[in-house]
């Protein structure tokens, strides 16, 4: 049992340091769901020229076709984009990083609270795989949970900042939606609480 | 853009001759090979690469169709054709299969006697600004300076946008496409318009093309896809099922990676597809497996195009109009069944 732990805390090393090789291991958006185990940095604050993403995951106005009303929140978790929609054409487009949890589901939610700078209590499977993580840490600069939070629903998933940039386009193994702090900022000043968020999966074959 | 549309109406006098002849299917088998007219050389959609094999979007679509007839994509001649020349090599039967970014219009089909087998790429003018001007759309480029290559559809177009839109601009039209760009980077102009596509080939000209964004608007329309000879309905259904196929696999969730796994899927429509079940490919002249391998040669549209020409190529054009239907474009395939 102990041995294994050891085994799995190396591997996670691994894939640590792996994650901040960059761009290089960041894998195309079109790869689909195959989750990298890239864990959690709670502490870590990203330097300036971290947050500055690749083009495409930069936040960009772009022609998107919808019947969803201007306002809505349309997630591609394939894509790895999320779509602020503002016309019938166009949208608002923004480089996400999906954890786990955001492939869990498809379908329809609402805003149902916003925070800023939220704390962050990582869930019982989290602190599984990751045994040293704190039980608690409060909201602020090195926080997972990053500048901003949107809360679905009544769900344990949400849209929120990170304090890990380099993670934006990529399937890792914690949070649900991630933006970076200044899109997330971005994003909770655009959007009010009782905004529609649609959520779409790749097929399954 | 299409300035040469005038002297190809008499290349249509050609197509009598042609008609004598029509099962280009059988002859393709026959013969062995495609012969696949694509472009001189287009970054991104048909150009030779460094080891002088044939690469691009448009090229794709001739291994597509060379795989689903020939059982494999290598089997494509492919014939450089100008713009001038491209329609009448069609008519006289010098290509079995035009790929080469051809806009789809009225003229082309009832004058010159040709078909379109659908749109692989929605094109259409665009208008490309610095990132820093924070500009969200083109209603919001009110008083611009706008730089465009004189003599082209793009500059009526503009003038058009804004007048009906009522805003005003200063055009700045200048003769070659290297001078517009010239002057759109030393700032004389705010505003680069021309087709969408070749904005993202101008941009890569600039010191720092990711300082520049094209916007989402489109205002004209440039659809551009697959040209066959009139009078060959069985030809026609082959070519255009094949780009239902590559559109079908992806909205399916079939691309090269996926594929055995689709292989024994038990959906109804992937086994359709994969022909598992049904005589699909049997109905148009081909083999059960005929969808399959256009996945296995080239992929599905997605995978082409993300390849060629979006954003993890040097191009970088987003999908934008050219997403699914279901994602939020408008490529929309008919289904196999």
């Amino acid at each position: 049992m102990r041995l294994g732990l050891t085994g799995i805390v190396l591997a996670m090393a691994a894939a640590f340091s792996l994650s901040t090789a960059d761009a290089q291991m960041r894998p195309p958006a079109t790869l689909g769901a195959q989750i990298v185990d890239v864990p959690e940095k709670p502490g870590y604050v990203p330097s300036p020229d971290e947050e500055q993403l690749d083009p495409q995951f930069r936040r960009q106005p772009v022609f998107f076709r919808t019947n969803e009303a201007p306002g809505t929140i349309v997630i591609h978790t394939n894509e790895r984009f999320l779509y602020l929609v503002l016309g019938p054409s166009s949208a608002l487009r923004y480089g996400i990083g999906v954890g786990r949890d955001g492939f869990q589901w498809a379908g329809l939610q609402k805003v149902s609270r916003k925070a800023e700078w939220p704390d962050w209590t990582p869930p019982s499977e989290m602190i599984e795989r990751q045994p040293y993580l704190p039980r608690f840490m409060a909201g602020g600069p090195g926080n997972p949970m990053g500048a901003a939070a949107l809360y679905l629903g009544q769900t344990v998933y949400r849209i929120h900042g990170t304090n890990m940039p380099n993670t934006i386009g990529m399937a890792v193994s914690s949070g649900c939606f991630r933006l970076v702090n200044s899109d997330v900022q971005d994003l909770y000043n655009r959007v009010p609480v009782g905004t529609k968020v649609v959520i779409r999966q790749a097929p399954e074959l | 853009m299409n300035k040469l549309a005038c002297a190809l109406a008499t290349a249509g006098a050609l197509f009598a001759t042609s008609l004598a002849h029509a099962d280009t299917l059988a002859d393709v088998k026959a013969r062995g090979t495609l012969k696949c007219g694509v472009s001189q050389g287009l970054e991104g959609f048909s150009a030779k690469d460094d080891k002088g094999q044939w690469t691009g979007f448009d090229v794709d679509f001739c291994r597509a169709v060379a795989a689903s007839v020939l059982g494999d994509a290598a089997k494509v001649d492919y014939v450089p054709l100008s713009a001038e020349a491209r329609f009448p090599a069609l008519q006289k039967g010098e290509v079995d299969l035009l790929s080469r970014n051809s806009t789809w219009t009225l003229q082309r089909e009832a004058d010159l006697k040709l078909m379109f087998a659908g749109i692989s790429y929605y094109d259409g003018q665009g208008f490309m600004v610095p990132a820093a001007k924070n500009v969200m759309g083109a209603l919001e480029l009110n008083n611009s300076k706008v730089c465009t290559q004189r003599g082209t559809t793009s500059a009526l177009n503009a003038q058009d946008y804004f007048r009906q839109n009522k805003m005003t601009l200063e055009l700045i039209e200048l003769p070659t496409v290297d001078e517009v760009v010239k002057a759109y980077a030393d700032g004389r102009c705010d505003v680069l318009t021309t087709d969408v596509s070749q904005l993202y080939a101008l941009r890569l000209k600039l010191a720092k093309p990711a300082d520049h964004i094209v916007l989402p608007d489109v205002i004209s329309k440039e659809p551009l896809g697959p040209v066959v000879r009139q009078g060959d309905d069985a030809w026609l259904n082959v070519v255009k099922w094949n780009l239902f196929a590559l559109l079908n696999a992806e909205e399916l969730g079939i691309s090269q990676p996926t594929l055995d796994q689709a292989l024994s899927s038990q959906k109804p429509d992937v086994k359709r597809f994969v022909g598992t079940d049904g005589s699909y490919g049997e109905q148009l002249g081909l083999t059960k497996d005929w969808a399959v391998r256009i996945v296995k040669s080239v992929g599905n549209y997605g995978e082409v195009f993300e390849r060629n020409i979006g954003t993890s190529s040097k191009l970088g054009i987003p999908r934008g109009i050219n997403q699914l239907w279901s994602m939020g474009g408008i490529q929309y395939a008919p289904p196999i069944r």
